[in-house]
C-alpha cells in the first residue's frame, strides 16, 4: 500500500500510545505531587512571539512551521507551536500574572522541519515552569522534579549534566566583539559549535585558559567552580556569575544529588539566564531545562523570574520497557456467534454486569480478537454460558449472570 | 580525439530580461550554436547547432532555480541572489551552483529611506512591528530574525520594492549594485545581507549521474575567456525619485497606479479625467508622480502588489486588475479591499490552457483524467496561484500541483507543466505556442480598489468619494 502520511508525520499505534500514556502518567503525578497544575496552550501562536530578541534561536527560527492565516493580509505570519515554554509564559503574562508564584505543568507537541523526513517533525514534550522565584532553591525544586519524574519512567541510568548560561554569557561579553561578530559566535555557541569560543583570540591575557578550562573540563562538584573561580584574569562580573552557580551546586551537594559540570552540555540557550541542565539516558537528551529570568518580561512584558524543564517524550519512549501486558489477562470475551436478538440482550448484560464488577470486556459477534483470559461463550440456548479459562485451561459452565460475576469477578480483582 | 558527446537529452535553462545579453555573449565565446539566443527572439525553445541532444528554454530569471532544482533543467544560468532565495526557503533543494560569473554583479541590502534614517540599534530595541518589503522574503526574514528584530512583517513583492519606504514599509531587502546606487534611489544601507552576481547553476541529480562534461569544459573555457564590457548600472531609465522629501501625510489620500505593461493604459484613461499627473507618461516617469490635486500622495508600484497594500492601509486607493483583486480575495477571504469601479480598460479573459495535443478538450474531461490511475498529477503553471488553487479545488480535480512562475508561463507547455492559468485578450499568443483554452474562469478589466476602512474614516471619506466621482464621470 502506498504511504499517504505526510513526510516527517508519525501515527502513534496503540502499542504507542500505551507507552506515552505511561510516561505522562508517571510525569502527571510527579508534578501533582509537588503541588503544580496543568496548562495547555493552544496550537497556533503569532510568530512575533518566538522572534523577540533572545527568545528563539535563528537557526530554530528557520525551521518553524509558519504561514498567514486566511485574514494575514498584514503579514503577521502564524506558527505551530515550535517550543513549550515561551507559550507557557505567554499564557502566565496574560491570565496569571497577579499571581507572584505560579507552578505549572504542561504535556505538548511541538513542531520543527526537519529536512530529510526521516526524523518526526511533530515531537511530545512534557515540562514544568516555575514563575517567581530567582532563588537557588528554586533551580533546585526545579531539578529534583526532573530527576524524581526520570526516574517514575523507570529508566535506569540517568546523567544530570550542569552549565550555566549566566557565565557563558559574561564570557562571552568580556570579549568586547562588536555586535555582529558577537552575535555569529552566539549563533556558532548556540549550535552547538563550541570550537568557535575556543578559536577566538582573547584580547585580555589568561583569558584563554578560562575558556580552555571552561570547555576541556568536567566538573564533579563545586568544588570545580571554586577553581574556575580562583583562575587569573578572572573578572569581578564573571565572579558573580560563578558564584550564582555555585550556590546551586552547593545546594545540590548537601542533597547528596550527582551531577556533571560540563559548560559545552548545552545548546541553543539563547533564552536561558542562569543555570542550565540536561539529563541524559543511555547517551541521549532526554530532558533540558534551566533559568529564565528575562523570558517573561520579552514575552508579556512581566518582569518575573522563571525556571523550569521539558522531558522529550520521544526520546524516552524508546528507552522504556513497554507496559506489562498483565492487563489482558484482566479481559474478558463475551462471545455469541447466535445472532438471535435474545442472545446479543444476554451478550449485552453480562458484559455490563462485568464491567460493572471492574472488568475490562470486550464483545465478539465473529472474527478474530485479542487473546483475553477469559471467554463467556453464549450458547444457543441463552440461559447456558460456558467460561473458558485460558490460563488454566479450565471449562465451566454457569446459568446465571451474577455466578460468572462472582467466578470471574474474584479472578480479576486479583485472586 | 574525438569529442563525445552526450547521449542523453540535456536541458539549460536560460534567462530573459537584463541577463540576455551578456549570456549570450558567454554562450556564443562557449560556442554553444544557440543562434536564436537574443534580445529579438520570439520563441522559447532552442536547440542547439554545435552540440546533439543540448536544448535549450528561455525562462523568467526567477523561475531558474526553481525549475533547475525540480529536475526540468541540468543546467540554468541566473542572478545567484534567486539562488539564495530559494536555499534559504528549501535548504534542501536539489541544486547547486556550479560556477559564479563575472557579470551582474550587485548585492542584496537591508534598507531605509535616507528621509528617515534608522540604526541597526533602533532597530532591534524597539518593539514596533517593522514593515519589510522585498522581492526575497525568505532572505528578509532570514535578516530580521539574525539581528533579532522582535516584531517584523515581511511583505513579499512582484517588485519595486525601493519605491516603498519610508511611508508605505520601514524597509526594504532589495537589490543593488551598490550605496551609491541605493543613495540615487534615495536608500540608505543598514546592512548587507549577501552578494550577488550571475551564475551556473545544476540539478545536483545530473551531476551526480549524468556525464555532462562537454557541455561544462566548454562554459568553463568561457567563463575564463570571457570579459564582458563593465556594465554602467543604467541610472538613466531608472524612474526619478530625487524631487521627493518626506512629509508626513496623514490627511492625504495615498494613490497606487501601475507600472509595466499596465502604465500606458492607465494614463490613457487617466487623460480622460480631471485628475492631472506629472512623471507618469511613456516620456517622463517618476515613482512619485506630482498630481493636480495637492491632498494626492501618488506612488507607481506593480499592479500586482497592489491588492495586499490596499488592505494594509498602506494606500487608500489603487487601480488594478481585477484578476489580482481576486488572486489576493481568494487567499485572504475576510479582507478589507473591494473593487469600487470598473474603469472596463485593459479588458482580459483569464483562461484554463493546455497544450493542442493533450488529450482533453474541457475542464471535465481533466477531470476524469485525472482521476484515472494512468495520469499522476495535474502540474498547473501560473502567475495567479490563489486563483489557480481555487479553481482545481473547487473542481475536484484529484491531484494537483500549483507551480507558481514569474511570467512568460506559455513556455511551460508541455514538458514543464501540463495545465495553465493565463490571462489572454485575443488568444493569439496562446495559439502560436500551439495551446489551447479549454476554459474561460473570469473575465478582468482594470478597476478602482479600495480599503472598506479608509473609505468610511471620518478624515478621508470626503476627498476619497471626490476622486471616486472624477474616476466615475470618465468611465461613464
Amino acid at each position: 500500500m502506498d504511504i499517504q502520511r505526510c513526510k516527517g508525520a508519525r501515527d502513534l499505534l496503540p502499542e504507542d500510545m500505551e507507552r506515552f500514556r505511561q510516561i505522562e502518567d508517571a510525569f502527571r503525578n510527579t508534578c501533582i505531587n509537588w503541588g503544580y497544575r496543568e496548562i495547555k496552550t493552544p496550537t497556533l501562536e503569532y510568530m512575533y512571539l518566538f522572534t523577540a530578541t533572545g527568545t528563539l534561536t535563528p537557526a530554530m527560527l528557520s525551521r518553524v512551521y509558519s504561514f498567514l492565516d486566511w485574514d494575514g493580509w498584514g503579514g503577521e505570519r502564524i506558527v505551530l507551536r515550535p517550543d513549550g515554554t515561551i507559550p507557557a509564559a505567554r499564557l502566565y503574562c496574560e491570565n496569571m500574572a497577579r499571581q507572584d508564584i505560579a507552578r505549572l505543568y504542561y504535556i505538548t507537541n511541538v513542531f520543527a522541519f526537519e529536512e530529510t523526513g526521516t526524523s518526526d517533525r511533530e515531537k511530545w514534550q512534557c515540562g514544568v515552569e516555575l514563575i517567581g522565584n530567582d532563588r537557588p532553591v528554586a533551580d533546585v525544586e526545579v531539578i529534583s522534579i526532573a530527576l524524581e519524574a526520570a526516574a517514575s519512567f523507570g529508566i535506569q541510568k540517568i546523567e544530570l549534566k550542569l552549565s550555566h548560561a549566566g557565565v557563558l554569557k559574561a564570557l562571552i561579553a568580556e570579549q568586547k566583539l562588536n555586535r555582529e561578530a558577537r552575535e555569529a559566535l552566539l549563533d556558532e555557541i548556540l549550535e552547538g559549535n563550541w570550537q568557535a569560543l575556543s578559536l577566538l583570540k582573547p584580547k585580555i591575557k589568561g583569558q584563554a585558559d578560562i575558556i580552555s578550562t571552561l570547555i576541556n573540563l568536567k566538573g564533579k562538584s563545586s568544588g570545580f567552580l571554586a577553581n574556575l573561580k580562583a583562575l587569573p584574569a578572572v573578572s569581578q562580573n564573571l565572579k558573580r556569575e560563578i558564584d550564582r552557580f555555585i550556590d546551586i551546586t552547593s545546594l545540590l551537594d548537601s542533597l547528596g544529588c550527582k551531577y556533571e559540570i560540563d559548560f559545552t552540555s548545552i545548546k541553543g540557550f539563547e533564552y536561558y539566564t542562569g543555570l542550565c541542565f540536561k539529563i541524559v539516558a543511555n547517551g541521549s537528551r532526554i530532558c533540558s531545562g534551566g533559568r529564565y529570568d528575562n523570558l517573561l518580561n520579552l514575552v508579556g512584558g512581566v518582569d518575573r523570574p522563571a525556571s523550569g524543564f521539558a522531558f522529550f517524550i520521544d526520546q524516552i519512549s524508546g528507552l522504556i520497557k513497554p507496559p506489562s501486558r498483565q492487563k489482558d489477562w484482566k479481559t474478558v470475551v463475551v462471545r455469541t456467534r447466535n445472532k438471535s436478538e435474545t442472545c446479543i440482550k444476554t451478550a449485552f448484560n453480562i458484559a455490563g454486569a462485568l464491567r460493572n464488577a471492574g472488568l475490562i470486556v470486550e464483545m465478539d459477534f465473529g472474527g478474530s480478537q485479542l487473546k483475553a483470559r477469559w471467554v463467556v461463550n453464549i450458547g444457543k440456548q441463552p440461559q447456558a454460558f460456558t467460561l473458558i479459562d485460558n490460563i488454566t485451561k479450565v471449562k465451566k459452565t454457569a446459568g446465571k449472570v451474577d455466578e460468572i460475576v462472582s467466578i470471574i469477578g474474584r479472578v480479576g480483582n486479583g485472586d | 580525439m574525438a569529442i563525445k558527446y552526450p547521449d542523453t537529452a540535456v536541458k539549460l535553462a536560460l534567462p530573459k530580461g537584463k541577463l540576455l545579453n551578456p549570456t549570450s555573449a558567454l554562450l556564443s565565446t562557449a560556442e554553444l550554436g544557440f543562434k536564436d539566443y537574443n534580445s529579438n527572439t520570439r520563441i522559447y525553445r532552442l536547440k542547439s547547432d554545435n552540440i546533439p541532444n543540448l536544448s535549450a528554454k528561455m525562462l523568467n530569471e526567477r523561475d531558474i532555480p526553481i525549475q533547475v532544482a525540480i529536475g526540468n533543467y541540468d543546467f540554468g544560468i541566473c542572478s545567484s541572489d534567486w539562488l539564495q532565495e530559494l536555499q534559504t526557503r528549501y535548504p534542501s533543494s536539489r541544486v547547486f551552483k556550479v560556477a559564479d560569473l563575472n557579470y551582474d554583479r550587485s548585492a542584496i541590502f537591508l534598507a531605509c529611506s535616507n528621509q528617515l534614517p534608522l540604526t541597526l540599534n533602533a532597530l532591534t530595541k524597539s518593539s514596533q512591528c517593522w514593515r519589510i518589503v522585498s522581492e526575497y522574503p525568505a532572505l528578509a526574514e532570514t535578516v530580521a530574525c539574525r539581528m533579532r528584530l522582535k516584531r517584523f512583517r515581511i511583505f513579499p513583492l512582484w517588485g519595486s520594492a525601493e519605491v516603498y519606504p519610508p511611508e508605505s514599509a520601514d524597509l526594504a531587502v532589495l537589490k543593488a549594485t551598490g550605496e551609491e546606487s541605493l543613495a540615487q534611489l534615495q536608500l540608505l544601507p543598514i546592512h548587507k545581507v549577501c552578494d550577488s552576481n550571475a551564475c551556473i547553476i545544476a540539478n545536483r541529480d545530473s551531476l551526480e549521474s549524468k556525464d555532462l562534461s562537454v557541455l561544462l569544459a566548454r562554459l568553463s573555457s568561457a567563463v575564463k575567456n570571457y570579459n564582458p564590457t563593465v556594465e554602467k548600472p543604467s541610472f538613466k531609465t531608472l524612474p526619478s525619485m530625487s524631487n521627493y522629501s518626506y512629509r508626513k501625510s496623514s490627511g492625504y489620500i495615498r494613490m497606487a497606479l501601475a507600472d509595466g505593461h499596465q502604465q500606458i493604459h492607465t494614463a490613457n484613461f487617466l487623460k480622460k479625467t480631471t485628475l492631472k499627473l506629472d512623471g507618469y507618461t511613456a516620456e517622463s516617469f517618476q515613482r512619485r508622480p506630482s498630481c493636480n490635486l495637492d491632498w494626492v500622495n501618488v506612488k507607481v508600484i506593480r499592479p500586482q502588489d497592489m491588492p495586499q497594500q490596499v488592505a494594509n492601509g498602506n494606500f487608500d486607493l489603487a487601480i488594478t486588475g481585477r484578476d489580482w483583486l481576486l488572486d489576493h480575495l481568494y487567499q485572504f477571504p475576510s479582507s478589507p479591499v473591494e473593487e469600487i469601479i470598473d474603469l472596463k480598460f485593459g479588458w482580459v479573459k483569464i483562461v484554463a490552457v493546455v497544450s493542442e495535443d493533450f488529450p482533453a478538450d474541457s475542464i471535465d474531461e481533466i477531470k476524469r483524467l485525472t482521476s484515472s490511475a494512468k495520469f499522476d498529477i495535474l502540474r498547473t503553471a501560473t502567475e495567479y496561484t490563489n486563483i489557480a488553487d481555487k479553481y482545481l479545488r473547487d473542481r475536484h480535480i484529484d491531484r494537483y500541483r500549483v507551480i507558481p512562475t514569474w511570467g512568460a508561463t506559455e513556455a511551460y507547455l508541455p514538458e514543464d507543466a501540463d495545465m495553465l492559468i493565463e490571462n489572454t485578450e485575443t488568444g493569439q499568443t496562446l495559439r502560436k505556442h500551439r495551446l489551447k483554452i479549454i476554459d474561460t474562469i473570469f473575465e478582468s478589466t482594470a478597476c478602482l480598489i479600495g480599503n472598506r476602512i479608509s473609505i468610511t474614516s471620518l478624515h478621508k471619506r470626503n476627498r476619497i468619494t471626490e476622486i471616486i466621482k472624477i474616476f466615475r464621470e470618465a468611465v461613464n
